[in-house]
């Protein structure tokens, strides 16, 4: 082939953004089409699911095919990737009659909660039914084609991708309007007159040929930019606007035509023409109840997650790399980006850790090495104390978790590869004598601080160990999944499965899934944060809610999550060195502990005590402060977890090849002396922000949930809620902040 | 996550972003050699940042396009900001008939930029000044992801209202 003509058709930018979005719109309705298919089959045909995926593809090729690569050079290319916006990709998507498919491809509690109010909103219906109505649609297509191609207009979505991207939305979304009434698309009452449609469609072939005739016939280049493009093959510009003219004119009127002649023809047929009956008597069938989906039944993973032996080897893959870090740490350079104990901990693991909580749960926990080594000496030595009454509470751990936060700024464990190695080997003998001394998981319930924010966390996490069937507990007499039997043990952190609520200090360890003779044990969906609005009493756990040391620990790892981002931004770190330099002191360390100690413990507890008492104020009488501000506190937890997200996130992609030098270091014992560089993806701030506004959406709906709980009428529960609705909105507010300032990328060569 | 949920998710992350590619606005347009050289920049207007160069070439005689050089560029701001070094290729460009190259253009300002084409043991140079205006500011380039939190608050305020009306008639 010739290499022009190659070079040309190979001329395709697979944009991830555009193809993602059309693959997830796909795969939405092919889920909507399958329910319906099973439920109309004559309705949904095969037919309506090609044509669906035919218009999908036609916007695929106008957005990252050859035509979009050469719009910038051709006005004839751009003319193409305009008719197959307009005249080809909108008809297609609608004849796959695409509302139903896609409402039932949406999650449950999108389609029935989220949207369902709008979708029966009558006036919303009118100004819907008033965009598709014939007159309107004609009226804003035409006035749509003609104004984006008046020079003025077209030269500013030529100069400004945003421009040109609202060309092309408008072009699309107004071709939608258009042909809705055509095809005569579901909800829409379909029009009575449907010979209507011919002079309708006519009529817009005349505005259609108006342009193309102005582009044909015109003596000079009407858009500047053309001119001044390089000129491709000796095509000159006036050819080219020629071409692009007789282009529109063609294709563009046979889009029209050919549609006027069918409607024609069923015009002469003896039946007449008739409303689209099929769409109108359509009735949105019953969505059945399903319970919830389980991870455990799924086809490869449920019986790998079930096997007797996943935890324990997960567990030992984790001891040999915890081992193996440890040993490079105390034994390899002090180096933090040649160290695997200066990569993996801190880029790694703390960003897949997170990553797992929001996309499943407590995974972390699950895999634990720590807890394996106890495990073993479990079997010669037996312990014999229970956890002391008095410690049974979360204090010692909020505690350890705000000196490990300061910690890791004081001392930059980040930056110590042998700090880092005494951390993981002070973890282990920490978990062995706690455990060997006492009973149960003593060590994960009470003292663990990375288990207390894997704990917290993974009550926004979907997935939650959980009865399957409530009512098969209700017969069960011998509770294995918390006494155990004699092949398995139960639950070591207390936690009856019949009464257990949400993820707290559930360590994902599946004992009850093992234990449970039933198997009425799955790791099963449920609504995100469901158990942070919640009131109810659980086992092993007490009502959250009530729970000061919970609130305490909350606020730690909720502000902890700020205070530790806010540390490696260039405007906190100068402001740090500016003190330190004006008190002369002889290290970092005071300014460091003031800021920790304000930021973790004072600021948080007084502004949650000054929420907790408007609340007080505002609130019904009955709800104690300590109630409402514990309550409210629990709210908080997601837009905290949206900053840890962002941040560890912006590590883990950020370092994403930290790895290889130090793998290849420990491999070949010979040190490359080149540092792993952060490269930092222009889409990586704006991921941040959508998990930070995520986070937000999820406190306030969360702290809406506990007012409307706690106050009588929706004034009162927006008094109650406010000041937490400010609180939540100033934490979003730094994160946002936090995202946009430079940042140290710790462990890598450069700042970004 | 169960799956319909993560579809959900890939749907609005996907749906708020923007395309950025090669080809973009004509800077330059010089005959030099035996050749003729367009340069684009991408995005428009050409701000400070992260930026796309991409460049044409064609013979002089008939315009066809040439795919065998090998393309430098230097890039030289008036301030003292130093200078960019790049090598733009085929394989970096969506339009394979564009020599392409991402580079980071930190200051705004007039930029000198001088471009060196080796082609079958031939050395075309050519120079010229494209202007780059100041980076819009980081919020400002991002507002539709701040503005995408208040909307959906607004969303579900209308949602509640909507909840509590009693049905007419």
């Amino acid at each position: 082939m010739d290499p022009v003509a190659a070079a040309v058709l190979s001329s395709w930018s697979l944009d991830l953004k555009t193809v993602g979005l059309l693959l997830a719109v796909a795969a939405l309705y092919l889920r909507g089409w399958l329910h319906l298919r099973a439920e109309l089959p004559r309705k949904y045909t095969a037919g309506r699911l090609a044509a669906f995926a035919g218009g999908l593809v036609v916007i695929l090729l106008a957005l990252v095919s050859p035509v979009d690569a050469f719009g910038d050079m051709l006005l004839s290319a751009h003319t193409i990737q305009h008719l197959l916006l307009i005249m080809a990709a909108p008809p297609l998507v609608l004849l796959g009659q695409p509302v139903l498919p896609l409402l039932r491809g949406l999650p449950r509690w999108i389609f029935k909660d989220a949207l369902g109010p709008f979708l029966r909103w009558r006036e919303l219906k009118k100004v819907g039914g008033a965009i598709v109505h014939p007159i309107v649609s004609w009226f804003t297509f035409a006035i749509v084609i003609i104004v984006w191609h008046l020079p003025r207009f077209y030269e500013l979505a030529l100069h400004s991708q945003a421009w040109h991207q609202g060309e092309h939305a408008c072009f699309f979304w107004s071709a939608m309007a258009f042909w809705w009434p055509v095809i005569g698309v579901w909800p829409t009452h379909p029009i009575r007159l449907r010979w209507a449609m011919i002079p309708y469609l006519l009529l817009a072939d005349l505005v259609n040929t108006g342009l193309s005739a102005v582009l044909s016939f015109s003596d000079h280049v009407l858009y500047a930019s053309y001119q001044l493009a390089p000129r491709l093959w000796g095509i000159s510009a006036l050819g080219d606007q020629s071409a692009a003219g007789a282009i529109m004119w063609v294709p563009g009127s046979i889009a029209f035509l050919l549609p006027a002649v069918m409607l024609g023809m069923r015009a002469l047929d003896p039946g007449g023409i008739h409303p689209i009956r099929l769409n109108t008597r359509l009735r949105v069938p019953r969505l059945p109840a399903k319970g919830p989906w389980d991870l455990l039944r799924t086809p490869i993973l449920g019986p790998i997650l079930r096997h007797r032996h996943f935890r324990r080897s997960v567990q030992l893959a984790m001891l040999l790399l915890a081992a193996v870090v440890a040993v490079d740490g105390f034994f390899g350079p002090q180096i933090a980006p040649m160290n695997l104990a200066g990569v993996l901990p801190w880029t790694y693991w703390r960003g897949l850790a997170v990553i797992a909580l929001v996309m499943a749960g407590n995974l972390f926990c699950l895999a634990c090495p720590f807890t394996l080594p106890r495990d073993l000496a479990r079997r010669f030595v037996s312990p014999r104390y229970r956890w002391p009454r008095r410690l049974r509470s979360k204090w010692i751990a909020a505690g350890l978790l705000a000196a490990y936060f300061w910690a890791y700024d004081a001392f930059s464990l980040w930056d110590s590869p042998r700090l880092t190695a005494w951390i993981i080997l002070g973890y282990f003998l920490a978990a062995f004598v706690v455990d060997t001394v006492f009973k149960g998981a003593s060590f994960c319930k009470y003292v663990c601080p990375i288990g207390q924010f894997h704990f917290v966390h993974s009550l926004v996490s979907p997935l939650q160990v959980k009865v399957r069937e409530p009512a098969v507990c209700g017969s069960c007499s011998t509770h294995d999944c918390i006494r155990g039997n004699n092949r398995q043990r139960g639950c070591e952190l207390h936690l009856f499965q019949p009464k257990k609520v949400g993820n707290f200090d559930c360590t994902f360890c599946l004992d009850c899934v093992q234990a449970c003779p039933q198997q009425n044990v799955g790791i099963l969906h449920v609504l995100p944060g469901g158990n942070i609005r919640d009131d109810g009493r659980a086992s092993g756990t007490g009502r959250l809610n009530r729970r000061l040391d919970v609130a305490v620990l909350v606020l730690i790892l909720v502000f902890g999550a700020f205070v530790n981002a806010a540390g490696m931004t260039e405007p906190v770190m100068m402001w740090i060195h500016h003190w330190h330099a004006r008190l002369e002191f002889r290290s970092m360390g005071p300014i460091v502990t003031a800021l920790y100690a304000g930021g973790l413990l004072i600021l948080p507890a007084i502004l949650a005590a000054a929420c907790g008492w408007v609340s007080h104020c505002w609130g019904r009488a009955g709800n104690s402060w300590k109630d409402l501000t514990c309550s409210f506190t629990l709210a908080l937890i997601p837009v905290g977890f949206g900053m840890w997200l962002a941040h560890f996130s912006n590590h883990l992609v950020a370092g994403w090849s930290s790895f290889v030098p130090a793998a290849e270091r420990v491999l070949s014992r010979v040190s490359t002396g080149i540092y792993p560089r952060a490269w930092i993806p222009s889409w990586l701030p704006s991921l941040e922000l959508v998990l930070l506004g995520l986070g937000l959406l999820l406190t306030l709906y969360s702290a809406w949930a506990v007012a409307c709980r706690v106050a009588d009428g929706d004034r009162a529960a927006l008094a109650v809620m406010s000041p937490w609705a400010i609180l939540a909105g100033a934490l979003y507010s730094i994160g946002v902040w936090i995202v946009f300032q430079p940042m140290q990328m710790r462990g890598m060569t450069m700042m970004h | 996550m169960r799956p319909s949920n993560f579809l959900m998710l890939v749907v609005m992350i996907f749906a708020q972003a923007t395309i950025f590619a090669d080809g973009g606005t004509v800077q330059l347009r010089q005959e030099a050699g035996a050749l003729v050289i367009t340069v684009f920049t991408s995005p428009a207007p050409l701000s400070a940042g992260p930026v796309d160069i991409s460049l044409l070439l064609q013979n002089r005689n008939g315009l066809e396009p040439v795919l065998d050089a090998e393309v430098s560029l230097l890039l030289r701001a008036d301030a003292l900001s130093g200078e960019v070094r790049a090598h733009a290729t085929r394989e970096q460009a969506q339009n394979k008939l564009l020599y392409a190259v991402p580079v980071m253009l930190a200051k705004s300002g007039k930029w000198q930029v001088a471009i060196t084409i080796l082609r079958k043991g031939q050395r075309t140079d050519a120079t010229g000044t494209i202007y780059v205006a100041p980076a819009p500011e980081m919020a400002a380039s991002h507002w539709s992801y701040i503005a995408f939190t208040p909307l959906m608050i607004v969303i579900f305020v209308v949602r509640e209202r909507l909840m509590r009306r009693k049905p007419k008639g």
